[in-house]
């Protein structure tokens, strides 16, 4: 890839513009590079690429062998498996059940129910259900 | 490992609760009969069958519930099959180690029963409760504002 480099005039004209035919691990990682470090992958919504901040994202599933990225407003479609985006994303991402991964800083309360499993409400209200053996990991990433 | 080590909390938590009900049994036998504790004994192999019950009823609850995510209906009748089971346990277990002759004893095993069950599902209950307000306690200081 070709590499152009304009000086600015002022901070707050630095712009980056990445032409590519699509969005690989190598641009993934350089976004996440120009952002400040924050994490960042891509996704795509009715046939178009995007480059999402992990901090947008309330939790991830799996189903039927698709990935589906959720934020407040979008599910989006994406490339990865659910262990490559566990270990992408890690700290406040964890595995919540064998399907699903949930991002622990949009849950506005949890609740237990009697078979010991957590019902974690986000912050768009919707539910997800937190297995009993994933319990565990949740107090560890919460330093309880 | 996890199964394990959940299998072992199970037992020692029924086996414990098992003895509490025999103690609570001599108490019992004291105030309602005028015995001394004295005669309320028990032998050797009786508090071994103590902790092989609770082994069971334990089996029988890492099979049943340990990993069921389910709720409502279905988690009701699985509770049902599960209770059903370990009474059946508790009585199979009682009538092999002799914890029982005739009817009195009968009723008094499964008065020890349902005490046994209902305090091992409040102590669940509690410690889920417990955890449940430490997790929301420490979402409090990492929430991502909306």
């Amino acid at each position: 890839m070709q590499v152009h480099i304009e000086k600015a005039n002022s901070k707050e004209e630095e712009t980056a513009v990445i032409k590519a035919v699509e969005i690989t691990d190598e641009i993934s990682a350089a976004v996440e590079l120009l952002e400040g470090g924050a994490r960042s992958f891509a996704v795509s919504y009715e046939d178009n690429a995007y480059i999402l901040k992990a901090e947008a994202v309330y939790y991830i599933e799996s189903v039927d062998k698709k990935t589906f990225v959720y934020t407040k407003e979008r599910c989006y479609d994406c490339k990865y498996r659910l262990y490559e985006l566990e270990t992408m994303l890690g700290g406040y991402f964890m595995r919540c059940s064998k399907s699903m991964i949930i991002n622990l800083r949009k849950i506005r309360s949890v609740r237990s129910s009697m078979s010991g499993r957590i019902e974690a409400t986000l912050l768009n209200d919707e539910v997800a259900i937190i297995s009993r053996g994933y319990v565990k990991e949740v107090k560890r990433r919460l330093g309880l | 490992m996890n199964k394990l080590k959940f299998w072992l909390e199970q037992t020692m938590m029924i086996s414990f609760a098992i003895y509490l009900g025999i103690v609570i049994e001599g108490l019992v036998y004291l105030i309602f009969k005028g015995e001394a504790l004295s005669t309320f004994s028990l032998s050797w192999y009786q508090l071994i069958s103590v902790i092989l019950t609770g082994a069971l009823c334990s089996l029988l609850t890492l099979f049943l519930l340990s990993d069921y995510e389910g709720a409502g209906k279905r988690f009701l009748i699985k509770v049902i099959i599960h209770s059903i089971g370990l009474y059946l346990i508790v009585s199979f277990m009682g009538w092999i180690f002799n914890w029982y002759t005739g009817v009195t004893g009968f009723i008094m095993v499964t008065l020890i029963f349902l005490m046994v069950y209902v305090f091992v599902w409040l102590v669940s209950l509690w410690f889920y409760k417990r955890e449940e307000v430490q997790i929301n306690k420490a979402l409090d200081d990492i929430r991502d504002e909306e």
